[in-house]
């Protein structure tokens, strides 16, 4: 009896140690030491306040596009789409009129959500290969983005700070302030995201994202509407990246039409690196956030290690190579392992 | 009888069906040119058509490229065209200095880099099977990077040699001569596709891999040449790029990237892969230069050539791509 | 009580007629089984009633009225559910997830997962306890996938299961816990159609049986009525008349190896295959669809890279690793599925017919475009191609006619082997006779050697010398002379009499 039970465990700790979550939370645990080992203020609550902010829009993108990759998809416009989102809000927000930032807030969601419509239609309904239908949306976006701000610029009202530091915004209480100086809005950002993401996994959409991305086939013999549950995944990802819009503009007061081009690479690198499969129906959203928090500390690294700046975008396309191709050859040692055992 | 008639009739639709494509093409570029006489004058001259097609061969040679690799099949793209020729440009600058002697120096410099590129790109998503997208993507911005790195805070020096300023930037008489480079590109890569012996192998490793590689064809040596060939190309048309210019500069390619695969689009050249014909990359090429020049005419500007782009791009990928049959 | 009642059912797919006048009758409680050889029609009709495909002519009465279902969704909001195998199992959900997908039950906005896991536990229980529900459905054997996709289709609480072959991939075991499984369902009411080949599962679990031979269904056994008798129902699946053996007109067969296969394996496909083939002989293979043909077909032709075989052509060692070696060696492969693995759909007769001269070494960079034109035109005569030119198309042409073109891609080629991959499937008459005339021809004139696989068994019995038959990814039998007809065929494939092979459970 003992004998089988210790056989057990094994299989499981051997179960364990191969999934690719596992080894993304090594590497994070890793790439957290050797951080906080380089930067000497890295546990000030400052530094760590700045940290937060710095990681948190790679983070909201990176999930939103893990909820895209697992249902089959992949958006190539996810920066363009943060860029438009904030061009479209510091365009129709006044400076010094409060109640234009609600507007704008609410114009901005919709357009998000005509973003991730166009873009579901395009992968769900049409089934134009993911790539390239986002690859020409992500000009669309740009060039309504460019229309409004044909350079960097516009407004944002006063209360919109809030979204990147409460203290900055005129007439905030107190109370609040004090908050704000230890929970940083970017987090509680974070927070709503996966507060969303964990609500729609618990439901019947959450679990067809998967069935879809998993084997479109059988979802579709099972009854599911597979075009539909592409769509709704695209939007979910519109509403991750308006979050980080909405700290962009807190943030800057301004709208920029190429400020997220750099940022659409590093999301994908990002999910793939957390353990989500690029082929769909596998990996865990949050994980997305793992992966996120890795690439980051891996910068956070290479800044400390004093290349000069102008290495940082060449090292950060290798990294990204690395870590995919790394992924891949992961999944698939992984794969040829599980058929040994299986004969 | 019948079924003569019925052959018949199969065959006739053929012609129709290769042509159409085609003749939507040309359809397009003259509705673009009647619109644009009717909104702003002087549009439909000899003058402008020149110097549309001029502008538009650039984007045909980078379309070149694109069509190389998606005609491999298997969602082939390569998005490092635009900094590949950029990173040959800026390098080959200083070696050329405004001079002759050095210039088959730079060419060498930039088969060498094109190689390079092509080769990573090649293995990376022929034989590691990473998407091609993500690869050649990465790899831009590894370009990025390296040029950023090489030209930290200095300008680029060196003119291109005056061979490349005159088969680039000049004309003879009113021919911008690098319609007579895009000409003999043609002819050769229209030679190359449909005479030889590489041009059917690429074609059928894009039509159907399976029957390519029971055929004895190596599927994955085919594709990754498809990728060096594009590297070595848009490497080459760095070269051209710094002499129509005159100068290098930090972002000289990056903007062909997605003309050069949405006029492979609009000249119909399926993005499954197993067809290759260049002309309607080229008609595809006039389309979007004219279409660049009727928003510039209009005042639109950048905004409007990148909305529009972006808006053809996707209008044809449906008409074109979509998969709309129900299961 | 009569459930459900098919008449007259007809269905063709191109040139093929899969069920020319397709009856069946299923009572609630009851199980039926269907049973026939290859291309019978029982799949087919089981696929009509389901909704999969739709019927030409015909009628299905479901509950005493009139139904016609668009796809499986329908007919399973009606309550029919078809097991199939496995189509419909996403490998990354678990079990219990893919027992109930697409139809998860709420508790308001949240997936009750609790109730989930409970009546998938319940289920699984009966069919194989040990299996743990919680596992994920890529870690399973194809046994235990084949059982969840059986739950799965049980979940839906249907009136009427239609189980197409579910036994294929089971163990024994396995199947005794489904059967005992089915008479429950049936004591509840479920009307049941049980499709397998063996034979003592059919006998031990209908109640009656029905069976299909070329399209229509010949006979039925009510088991209440009548003994068991199972040599009667081969003489059924086959056809009374004991064809007499056409005399060919026998070529001399020479000693002469031309191919040796020594104990070639390839994963859980195929199995310890050793065979000899002589020069000039047609060696067939046969048995029931899907036990490894196909594959042994494509290890033949290379298309395996991890394959492990000791083969020789005319006495030379040979790699068997990559197609283009089977090539360079003669082996020439036409494939079983022309449009996915034998053509380039989208273009011409004359393309398709000189690529693989493409990958030859010698091949001149520029194609010789008159040289070829007219050897393609000469192949056209040659079989009878009806094309309206070789610049044709190859998708405008009819199923028979790109088999043609797939054939006549090697007829430049020096053969030393022809692999025959069901090259009549889907073929109309015409063409198949041409086909086989011109085969017939280069055996008898030239002495090609020719392994040719076909799922009609009367093309086996027409043309080979030698059949050999497999089961499972093994060959288990092997026929020749006066032993080859569709009788023994049958009972070979379905491991009822013992023909020199493996021994008959």
């Amino acid at each position: 009896m003992n004998k089988t039970v210790k056989a057990q465990s094994n299989i499981n700790f051997k179960k364990l140690i191969s999934k690719p979550e596992f080894s993304s939370l090594l590497i994070l645990i890793i790439m957290f030491v050797i951080t906080a080992i380089l930067q000497t203020n890295f546990f000030e609550i400052k530094s760590i306040i700045r940290n937060i902010n710095a990681f948190a829009p790679l983070i909201l993108l990176s999930m939103g596009q893990a909820v895209v990759i697992i249902s089959g998809g992949l958006d190539l416009s996810a920066g363009a789409a943060l860029s438009l989102f904030t061009c479209v809000l510091t365009t129709i927000m006044k400076k010094n009129d409060p109640t234009t930032g609600i507007y704008a807030l609410l114009i901005t969601i919709v357009v998000a959500l005509l973003v991730g419509v166009i873009n579901g239609i395009g992968i769900g309904y049409l089934r134009i290969p993911p790539v390239i239908v986002t690859f020409a949306t992500s000009y669309i976006w740009l060039g309504i983005s460019l229309f409004l701000r044909p350079t960097p610029g516009g407004e944002a009202v006063d209360w919109f700070k809030a979204f990147y530091d409460v203290g900055a915004v005129k007439g905030m209480p107190e109370f609040i302030k004090a908050i704000g100086g230890v929970i940083p809005p970017a987090l509680v950002l974070v927070l709503i995201g996966c507060a969303f993401w964990f609500v729609i996994s618990k439901t019947r959409t959450g679990r067809h994202i998967y069935a879809v991305g998993g084997n479109s086939d059988s979802a579709y013999a099972s009854g599911i509407n597979t075009a539909k549950i592409q769509m709704i995944a695209c939007i979910i990802n519109s509403i991750f990246i308006l979050l980080a819009a909405l700290f962009f503009v807190g943030q800057n007061q301004s709208g920029d039409a190429r400020m997220g081009d750099p940022m659409t690479l590093k999301a994908i690198a990002a999910a793939v690196v957390g353990g989500v499969a690029l082929a769909g129906g596998r990996g865990s959203v949050y994980f997305g956030l793992v992966g996120a928090l890795i690439l980051s500390f891996v910068n956070k690294i290479i800044f400390f290690a004093n290349i000069p700046n102008a290495y940082q975008t060449l090292v950060g396309g290798v990294i990204v190579i690395v870590a995919i191709a790394g992924s891949q050859a992961y999944t698939l040692y992984n794969k040829r392992a599980m058929l040994k055992e299986s004969k | 009888m019948n079924n003569l008639m019925s052959i018949q009739n199969g065959a006739l639709q053929n012609v129709y069906e290769k042509y159409k494509k085609f003749i939507i093409a040309f359809l397009l570029i003259i509705f673009l040119f009647i619109l644009g006489e009717i909104t702003v004058s002087n549009f439909f001259s000899l003058a402008q058509i020149l110097l549309t097609i001029k502008l538009a061969a650039f984007i045909a040679l980078f379309g070149l490229c694109q069509m190389v690799v998606i005609a491999a099949g298997d969602g082939g793209l390569d998005l490092s065209v635009g900094y590949t020729a950029t990173m040959t440009a800026v390098l080959t600058a200083s070696i050329m200095d405004g001079m002759n002697e050095n210039l088959w120096k730079a060419i060498l410099v930039a088969l060498g880099i094109g190689l390079v590129v092509g080769v990573i790109n090649g293995v990376l998503s022929a034989y590691v099977k990473l998407p091609p997208l993500i690869v050649t993507l990465a790899m831009s911005n590894i370009l990025q990077g390296a040029i950023n790195v090489y030209t930290a805070g200095k300008n680029i020096t060196g003119k291109p040699s005056p061979v490349l300023t005159l088969i680039a930037a000049k004309s003879t008489g009113i021919f911008p001569n690098i319609l007579f480079i895009l000409a003999i590109v043609t002819v050769v890569v229209m030679i190359i596709l449909y005479k030889t012996k590489w041009g059917l192998m690429l074609f059928g490793v894009g039509s159907n891999e399976t029957t390519a590689y029971l055929s004895g064809v190596n599927v994955k040596l085919v594709r990754c040449i498809a990728f060096i060939i594009s590297g070595v190309l848009s490497s080459l048309i760095g070269l051209l790029l710094i002499g129509n210019m005159g100068i290098a500069f930090k972002d000289m390619g990056s903007n062909y990237v997605m003309p050069s695969i949405a006029a492979v689009v609009v000249g119909g050249v399926s993005m499954a892969g197993g067809d290759g014909n260049y002309l309607g990359v080229i008609l595809g090429s006039i389309f979007l230069q004219t279409l660049t020049n009727l928003l510039v005419a209009l005042g639109w500007g950048d905004a409007g050539k990148w909305t529009g782009f972006g808006t053809v791009l996707f209008i044809l990928l449906i008409v074109y791509v979509s998969n709309r049959r129900s299961r | 009580m009569i459930i459900l009642e098919a008449t007259g059912i007809k269905k063709r797919f191109g040139g093929v007629i899969a069920l020319s006048n397709g009856n069946l009758k299923c009572q609630k409680g009851k199980i039926t089984g269907l049973l026939g050889a290859n291309g019978s029609g029982k799949s087919t009709i089981s696929k009509i009633i389901t909704g999969v495909y739709s019927a030409d002519a015909g009628e299905i009465k479901y509950e005493g009225r009139i139904v016609k279902y668009k796809n499986p969704n329908e007919a399973r909001k009606d309550g029919i559910a078809m097991v199939f195998q496995n189509l419909s199992l996403v490998a990354d959900l678990t079990v219990w997830q893919n027992i109930v997908l697409g139809a998860e039950e709420k508790n308001g906005l949240f997936l009750n997962d609790e109730s989930a896991k409970e009546l998938s536990k319940e289920i699984i229980d009966q069919l194989l306890p040990s299996l743990d529900i919680n596992k994920k459905v890529y870690e399973l054997n194809p046994g235990e996938m084949q059982i969840v996709e059986i739950a799965k289709a049980i979940s839906n609480r249907p009136k009427l299961l239609i189980l197409d072959e579910p036994t294929a991939a089971l163990e024994q075991e396995q199947v005794k816990s489904l059967f005992n499984y089915m008479r429950k369902l049936a004591a509840e009411g479920v009307a049941m159609i049980f499709t397998s080949h063996r034979m003592w599962e059919v006998m031990e679990i209908c109640d009656d049986v029905t069976i299909f031979r070329n399209g229509m269904d010949v006979a039925t056994m009510d088991f209440s009525k009548e003994c068991k008798d199972p040599e009667k129902i081969i003489s059924y699946i086959s056809g009374d008349t004991k064809k007499a053996k056409v005399e060919k007109s026998r070529k001399v067969l020479t000693d002469e190896t031309v191919l040796s296969i020594k104990d070639l394996n390839y994963g859980k496909y195929l199995k310890n295959i050793s065979f000899e083939l002589r020069k000039g002989e047609i060696l067939g293979i046969g048995g029931l669809a899907g036990q490894g043909q196909n594959e042994l077909m494509l290890a033949l032709a290379g298309n395996y890279h991890g394959v492990r075989c000791i083969a020789e052509v005319k006495g030379k060692r040979v790699k068997l690793n990559k197609p283009a070696n089977a090539i360079r060696n003669n082996i020439l492969l036409v494939p079983g599925d022309r449009q996915q693995e034998g053509l380039f759909l989208k273009h011409s007769v004359y393309t398709n017919m000189i690529f693989p001269k493409m990958a030859l070494k010698h091949q001149p960079l520029f194609i010789p475009r008159k040289k070829y034109r007219e050897e393609c035109e000469q192949i056209i005569k040659t079989l009878s191609i009806k094309t309206h030119s070789i610049d044709t198309i190859v998708n405008t042409l009819s199923g028979g006619n790109q088999q043609k073109v797939v054939v006549g891609k090697w007829l430049s080629f020096d053969t030393n082997v022809l692999l025959l991959a069901d090259p009549a499937k889907g073929v109309d008459i015409g063409a198949k006779r041409d086909l086989y005339d011109y085969i017939v021809r280069q055996v008898r004139e030239k002495n090609m050697s020719v392994i040719l696989y076909a799922s009609d068994n009367e093309e086996l019995i027409e043309y080979c010398d030698r059949i050999l038959i497999m089961y499972e990814g093994q060959i288990v039998a092997t026929l020749e002379g006066d032993d080859i007809n569709e009788d023994t065929i049958v009972a070979a494939s379905m491991r009822v009499r013992d023909f020199g092979g493996e021994h008959v459970g």
